[in-house]
């Protein structure tokens, strides 16, 4: 009986020693809960902090403890300002989970500075792009990619055909434009006009009718998906829809467009490098169910894009902890070099992705493969296409 | 006794030197240097979290007294202060990184590129009053975020860097970053409430508050209103290009979507809630309303943790936005003179006492 005791007493202390002995690091994400581009933001920073709850819960980091924090900057710059300052100076995260584009643009010194790895729900390719954009690293292929491979595709139907790109008045609208007008002088195509719209566009018909007036047979779009709703709504009204194709980048489609344009989100074409949750053979995808109903998420939350997407990012943090963790201290620096393992034979498959997280010292584009994705009549976006890599982004813009 | 030792509610002025001189007696003065003592003194028990909203309240206290000199002073309504802030912001860091300028030269730069820029604006305050004259501003504050989105030389918006900042040796860097800028806005805050205030006891302050009371009356007492108003928007312009300058380089970078209407609309808030017409207005709007987000985010934080809503139900979280407008909406209902009229009171008060005020 002593000796029962003596175990009893030796196991609590062993396992107290254990949870005392065990360290903690932050994973903090700082975006648009409320305020612009909140729709994305609200989904996308409950799949990053949910994502990383799972991976503490679940151990997935022996001997730490993951302290998962997801804040509203309200897309205001000073806010995400001070929460890098917080998560990297008082909490002493060893990286950063970013979202929107021009915090990132103005975080880039700090980030050169301070050494922390930062990863981005922003696909701007100037987050990676130098001076300054050592330590950035884009989940998914940058939006310039997603514009360019759509380009792509229309080379392959028309060489001759005409576009449009329609792109939202901000730095994050405007970054793919120049790679799209190099790409299609490459490929021959025209793009003979470029037009910014905002989330204000409640009337599209003067857009539409010069697009029509011009002969353009294509729309690529590069922004949220509420002024493109607003614009496929007015084509539909137009009985513009058969005669333009209208196309986007990243967060133009998905379920979020759907609910927004209803049937006029029907045949748009969509390029992005994430899974969708109706795909339910897809592994990823049932760990994304299973770790949102885990937390109580809403359906439409655990079916939002966006929600993968932030679990994609904080899936790529907990593995580059986990890898820095196998080698010895977590640190900014050894997060750093782990991240950069992440290629060959150790490249990262989080399962959310149509191809594998891949990053060296001079590639910061992580699951670069993309898949065209088309809406059929019920609103479902379905894949015509392969995973595939764009053959021209790299020749249009080269790694800086 | 002197005057100056009097109490301000018995200050009994004789003499025409008493009465334009720049604080209303020593005791005042006193007051005042205890509190920049006090404020030099405060790093030392701020956490440094807390630090980065003193520096941005003090930023925006720049920003709102040159709306208050506008706006609270001249009576000219202003919505495109965060655009005035923006070409300061924009010349002053294009100019430091094209000449190598440091950071009092890009300071000067940018309050003067914006005053050139207030100067223009204001001139349809020559013929526009009210309504008509903040579309008009409202217009300008369009025009700048077009004109920088399509500008290449300014980055279509996108981040330009500031300049990496070093003053007698101290260099800004990203574990003193908070400390350093404290120490660099608070002279700067405090020199340029010092000039507003000499401004105000002469002959070109006063006459903006008598175009603001009654312009036609002014200009019967030989003000020349097209002159007194295109001085009160220059000069509003000036303070908020330094203020703007402040924030690019507090930023380490300037991008576009820190000089929106948004920012503008939130100075004007500020300037309300602080108190229009008042000095210690513009740095308590600021404060006000910084403090608030802060308090707001912890209230929502809490809240969140209850799980009281539905999944789904982000209750929480509109807390902030909704906290701001509300706030808004009580001090010009309740408190349109804002919280610099807290402050009298509490002077009053506190100067009367034992006596009822």
């Amino acid at each position: 009986m002593t000796n029962m005791k003596r175990t009893l007493a030796l196991l609590a202390l062993s396992t107290l020693s254990l949870a005392a002995a065990q360290k903690t690091v932050t994973v903090g994400w700082s975006g648009a809960i409320t305020g612009p581009t909140s729709d994305a933001g609200i989904n996308y920073g409950a799949g990053a902090e949910d994502y990383c709850k799972y991976a503490s819960a679940a151990g997935l980091v022996p001997g730490y403890k993951l302290n998962c924090i997801a804040r509203d900057d309200q897309y205001i710059n000073a806010n995400t300002q001070r929460n890098f300052e917080d998560y990297v100076g008082n909490m002493g995260a060893p990286l950063f989970l970013g979202y929107s584009t021009g915090a990132t643009l103005q975080l880039k010194p700090t980030i050169q500075e301070t050494k922390t790895p930062s990863i981005m729900g922003t696909f701007h390719i100037g987050n990676i792009d130098s001076p300054n954009g050592q330590y950035v690293f884009l989940p998914i292929s940058s939006y310039s990619e997603q514009v360019v491979s759509l380009l792509e595709y229309i080379a392959k139907k028309d060489r001759k055909a005409k576009i449009a790109l329609v792109v939202n008045p901000s730095p994050f609208g405007r970054a793919p434009v120049d790679d799209a007008r190099k790409a299609a002088a490459r490929l021959g195509l025209t793009i003979v006009d470029v037009q910014e719209v905002g989330a204000n566009n409640l009337d599209n018909t003067a857009l539409l009718k010069r697009f029509e007036a011009a002969g353009i047979q294509y729309v690529v779009n590069q922004n949220t998906a509420g002024p493109v709703a607003n614009i496929l709504k007015d084509a539909q009204r137009l009985n513009l829809l058969g005669k333009i194709q209208f196309m986007g980048a990243h967060y133009t489609g998905g379920e979020d467009l759907t609910r927004l344009a209803g049937s006029a989100a029907k045949d748009f074409i969509w390029a992005t490098s994430y899974y969708l949750s109706d795909e339910a053979t897809q592994p990823g995808m049932i760990l994304v169910k299973k770790i949102g109903a885990q937390f109580g998420r809403s359906a439409a939350t655990i079916q939002s894009v966006h929600y993968t997407s932030g679990m994609t990012a904080s899936a790529i943090a907990v593995e580059a902890i986990r890898r820095a963790a196998a080698k010895g201290a977590v640190t900014n620096l050894s997060v750093y070099d782990a991240l950069l393992t992440f290629n060959g034979s150790k490249a990262f498959d989080p399962g959310f992705t149509v191809s594998p997280v891949i990053f060296t010292k001079t590639d910061h584009v992580g699951a670069e493969g993309l898949r065209y994705l088309q809406a059929d009549a019920t609103g479902n976006f379905k894949a015509i296409s392969s995973p595939f890599k764009s053959n021209l982004f790299r020749l249009v813009h080269p790694p800086q | 006794m002197p005057a100056t030792r009097m109490s301000q509610t018995g200050n009994y002025k004789t003499t025409y030197r008493q009465d334009q001189g720049i604080f209303a007696n020593r005791k005042e003065l006193i007051w005042i240097v205890l509190l920049l003592v006090a404020l030099l003194l405060a790093p030392l028990i701020t956490p440094r979290t807390m630090l980065r909203d003193f520096d941005l309240i003090m930023i925006f206290g720049i920003a709102a007294l040159g709306l208050n000199i506008t706006t609270g002073y001249t009576g000219l309504i202003n919505m495109g202060q965060g655009a005035f802030m923006g070409v300061g912001a924009y010349a002053g860091v294009v100019a430091a990184n094209a000449f190598n300028l440091n950071l009092f030269f890009a300071l000067l730069f940018g309050g003067l590129s914006a005053a050139l820029i207030g100067g223009i604006v204001g001139l349809p305050s020559l013929r526009l009053k009210h309504l008509y004259l903040a579309v008009a501003t409202l217009a300008f504050q369009e025009i700048f975020t077009w004109g920088v989105g399509h500008s290449r030389l300014l980055a279509q918006g996108g981040a330009i860097p500031a300049p990496a900042v070093s003053i007698f040796g101290f260099r800004d860097s990203f574990l003193t970053h908070n400390l350093f800028w404290y120490y660099l806005i608070l002279p700067i805050l405090a020199f340029l409430v010092l000039v507003w205030r000499n401004v105000l006891r002469g002959k070109h302050g006063r006459s903006l508050i008598a175009i603001r009371d009654n312009d036609r009356a002014a200009a019967a007492m030989g003000i020349n209103p097209a002159t007194a108003k295109l001085t009160s928007f220059m000069l509003g312009s000036f303070y908020a290009g330094v203020a703007g300058v402040l924030l690019a380089y507090f930023s380490k970078s300037v991008v576009i979507e820190d000089y929106g209407l948004d920012v503008g609309i939130k100075v004007l808030a500020m300037t309300i809630v602080g108190g229009l017409g008042s000095i210690p207005g513009s740095v308590f709007g600021p404060a006000f309303i910084i403090g608030l987000d802060r308090v707001m985010e912890q209230v929502a934080n809490w809240l969140g943790g209850l799980n009281l809503f539905p999944s789904g139900v982000d209750v929480a979280t509109a807390l902030r936005p909704l906290s701001f407008g509300l706030a808004i909406m009580l001090f010009l209902m309740f408190q349109p003179h804002g919280l610099a009229s807290w402050w009298d009171k509490l002077r009053q008060y506190v100067t009367r006492w034992p006596y009822k005020s």
